[in-house]
């Protein structure tokens, strides 16, 4: 009677997961490659590919300096001079690509924390990781510039507030509504740091200010394209070779580990690439909330599978921050706002519509 | 008969089982020392700041003799020293109220969005007049503060259900758009809002005696009415069964209580701008000192609670020099800690 059930409770667990989840396609190349396709999931990655492309063209060509469709092109490999073409290198150009890269980066962070954590709200940006990382680049920005790289600090700061929320909760990450609150308490330790620094050094330069603060792509250049990109080739591939280990863990543990998964191997190393790729985008943007919230999201619906989606999470992550930042630059109502607190207005919405279905469903 | 025996099974409860009676005597000293820490702090107040001045440089200001310049500096620190206290004071029986009313140590009216809605109404006020709204300011606080308690039940669904958790996290979310929302006002309309940038994290720098005033009817309204609720909250401290077996009505404790933590947090934040944790913080001491008794709460919280935030804003005028950190800051850093330890020590959240 006791070992029956025993035995049992991990398949029986995964039985619904299993029939919800659409068996992928496999698609042969050769006789010996056979690589798994969900169509679900690529076609939806085809019409948010197509989206993220017309939102880049209408960023790079809306306004009274840019560049009409038909002609951009062109200009692409060959930059018109003057005005235009100063806000296509210099200006608009770095600034779509970073948004592109951060929001890329927030949406693979997401999805690999919400996985590992199996919660929807085990985000970096609930459990203060984005905060942390954010008073790590300030530290390391402006209170003590030169002794570590800023992209350091923001690891280093989101380690430590990761391992903070860790050790409060005293059950690791199996406990969300206490991960969640100890997030709430380590964000506002991590915001006082950053509050701290900033009024130190920066005083009277607003902008620059809310860029630490809220998150911000408003004044971005090459550099930041270059960081970005670094931390997106060391986390994508990364991430791909993990996510079929964590699509067995999303099934549970036990039954992870009977399918030869080495499960809490697995787990840190899909914490570690989250954490990476977290930390980049902060360094480049400052802590931008609830990107990496919502696009996880957004894709397990879409897909309609629990398995994780992590290209489409990363496309749907950089959709919504070129999008946001298209606003910050064209809608009148939001002109020069930073674009973190475009995202946190609509994403803290979203938040708290989450919160009440999981805590209604009882899964808090 | 009645007000006693709750107080005494309260203090048996306390603290995992451990049996707690304190005397009399041993809270009244208790109390003495809290007065005396903060006449201390105030002192200190007096004399920390950006430039260090002496005690007998602020003696010969207070008494008007002495250099000119360092009596304006003194004179400064005067009214943000009552400030100080008063705020702090108000946060910390809100939060005692709160963490009675929810029977959760995680109660905390900063945490569940009060302040920041309070200040969010503010600041709308503030952006449709196009200039500061003056002696209103408290009442608009006042109407945000309970809207944003409305709101953040609203969302939290039947509070009974869950306990104290889904009105956290709906007050966390709550807070975070409200935030934003006055981020954006205050970014998008730097005009208005030049000399506001406290409507974002609470400071005590530049705030002046007269807007106490305004806000003081709200403040001992609300002080008054958490001092006659206190019994309540030691009934309701036994579960809501046996606080009505007691005679007590469960639903005019928690409604009262809500109001006076909605009026204390509002005139606090109209004053000083939006502070989080001392609300949580302080009750936790507190209860570590003076036991369950909520009509020694009270006024320990008063106490401390004015201690607390003008040592906050001690350290704050001297880390930062020579500039200031606004207290809103201070307090966060040293009040989330206590955040953590109450989930870590378990009972607070379930799962």
């Amino acid at each position: 009677m006791s070992a029956a059930p025993h035995l049992e409770s991990p398949v029986a667990a995964a039985a619904p997961a299993l029939a919800g989840r659409r068996a992928p396609r496999l698609f042969r190349i050769g006789p010996g490659i056979a690589l798994p396709v969900h169509p679900r999931a690529l076609i939806w990655s085809g019409i948010v590919l197509v989206g993220l492309i017309v939102a880049a063209v209408l960023t790079l060509s809306m306004g009274k300096l840019g560049i009409a469709p038909q002609s951009l092109p062109a200009a692409l490999f060959d930059p018109p001079r003057g005005a235009a073409g100063f806000t296509l290198t210099t200006l608009r150009g770095p600034r779509l690509l970073v948004a592109i890269g951060v929001g890329a980066a927030l949406g693979i962070s997401g999805a690999l924390f919400q996985i590992v954590t199996r919660n929807p709200l085990g985000s970096p940006d609930v459990i203060g990781l984005g905060a942390g990382a954010g008073a790590g680049v300030a530290i390391c920005g402006l209170l003590w510039p030169g002794v570590l790289p800023t992209p350091a600090g923001a690891l280093l700061g989101a380690m430590l507030a990761i391992t903070i929320v860790y050790l409060s909760t005293g059950r690791g990450f199996a406990a969300p509504a206490r991960i969640i609150i100890a997030g709430i308490g380590v964000s506002a330790m991590a915001h006082a740091v950053t509050q701290y620094v900033v009024s130190v050094k920066l005083r009277d330069e607003a902008s620059q200010l809310a860029g630490y603060l809220a998150g911000s792509i408003n004044s971005v250049g090459w550099g930041a394209v270059g960081i970005i990109a670094i931390t997106l080739a060391l986390c994508l591939p990364a991430a791909w070779a993990l996510s079929p280990s964590l699509n067995q863990i999303a099934l549970g543990d036990s039954l992870a580990h009977s399918l030869g998964i080495r499960v809490t191997a697995t787990r840190t190393a899909a914490i570690i690439v989250a954490v990476v790729a977290a930390a980049g985008a902060v360094t480049v943007a400052g802590p931008i909330s609830f990107v990496a919230l919502t696009a996880p999201q957004i894709a397990q619906r879409l897909t309609r599978s629990p398995a994780l989606s992590l290209g489409l999470s990363a496309l749907l992550g950089a959709l919504i921050l070129v999008v946001a930042d298209l606003l910050a630059q064209q809608a009148p109502w939001a002109r020069g706002l930073p674009v973190g607190i475009l995202t946190a207005g609509v994403g803290g919405i979203y938040l708290g519509a989450l919160l009440i279905r999981e805590w209604r469903k009882g899964r808090l | 008969m009645t007000q006693l025996s709750p107080t005494h099974a309260a203090a048996r409860v306390s603290r995992s089982g451990r049996a707690r009676v304190r005397t009399l005597g041993s809270r009244t000293l208790i109390l003495i020392a809290l007065l005396l820490l903060l006449l201390v702090l105030s002192a200190l107040s007096l004399v920390a700041g950006s430039r260090v001045t002496s005690v007998s440089e602020v003696w010969q200001a207070l008494s008007g003799t002495g250099n000119p310049h360092l009596q304006l500096v003194v004179t400064e620190r005067i009214p943000r020293t009552i400030i100080g206290a008063v705020v702090g004071a108000s946060l910390a029986v809100a939060g005692v109220i709160v963490q009675g009313i929810t029977r959760n140590p995680l109660g905390d009216p900063g945490l569940l969005g009060v302040s920041v809605g309070a200040s969010a109404a503010v600041v709308t006020a503030t952006a449709i007049t196009g200039t500061a709204i003056g002696a209103g300011t408290v009442w608009v606080a006042l109407a945000g503060a309970l809207a944003t308690v409305v709101l953040v039940v609203l969302v939290a669904g039947r509070p009974t259900a869950g306990g104290i958790v889904p009105l956290l996290l709906a007050g966390a979310v709550v807070s975070a758009v409200l935030g934003t929302y006055i981020q954006a006002m205050i970014l998008t309309r730097p005009a208005v809002f030049d000399s506001f940038r406290f409507w974002v994290i609470g400071s005590l720098s530049g705030r002046r005696l007269e807007t106490l005033a305004e806000v003081a009817p709200a403040l001992i309204l609300g002080l008054v009415l958490a001092l006659i609720l206190a019994s309540g909250l030691n009934a309701l401290a036994l579960g809501d069964d046996m606080a009505h077996s007691l005679g007590v009505s469960v639903p005019r404790v928690r409604a009262g209580g809500l109001l006076a933590a909605a009026l204390l947090c509002a005139g606090a934040t109209a004053l000083v701008g939006p502070i989080a944790f001392i609300g949580l913080a302080v009750p936790h001491i507190v209860r570590a000192l003076v036991g369950t008794d909520h009509r020694w709460q009270i006024p320990a919280a008063i106490l401390l609670g004015a201690s607390v935030l003008i040592a906050a804003d001690i350290v704050g005028r001297i880390i930062a020099r020579p500039g200031e950190l606004m207290v809103g800051v201070v307090t966060a850093f040293v009040g989330a800690p206590f955040l953590l330890i109450a989930v870590r020590a378990g009972r607070a959240v379930r799962g």
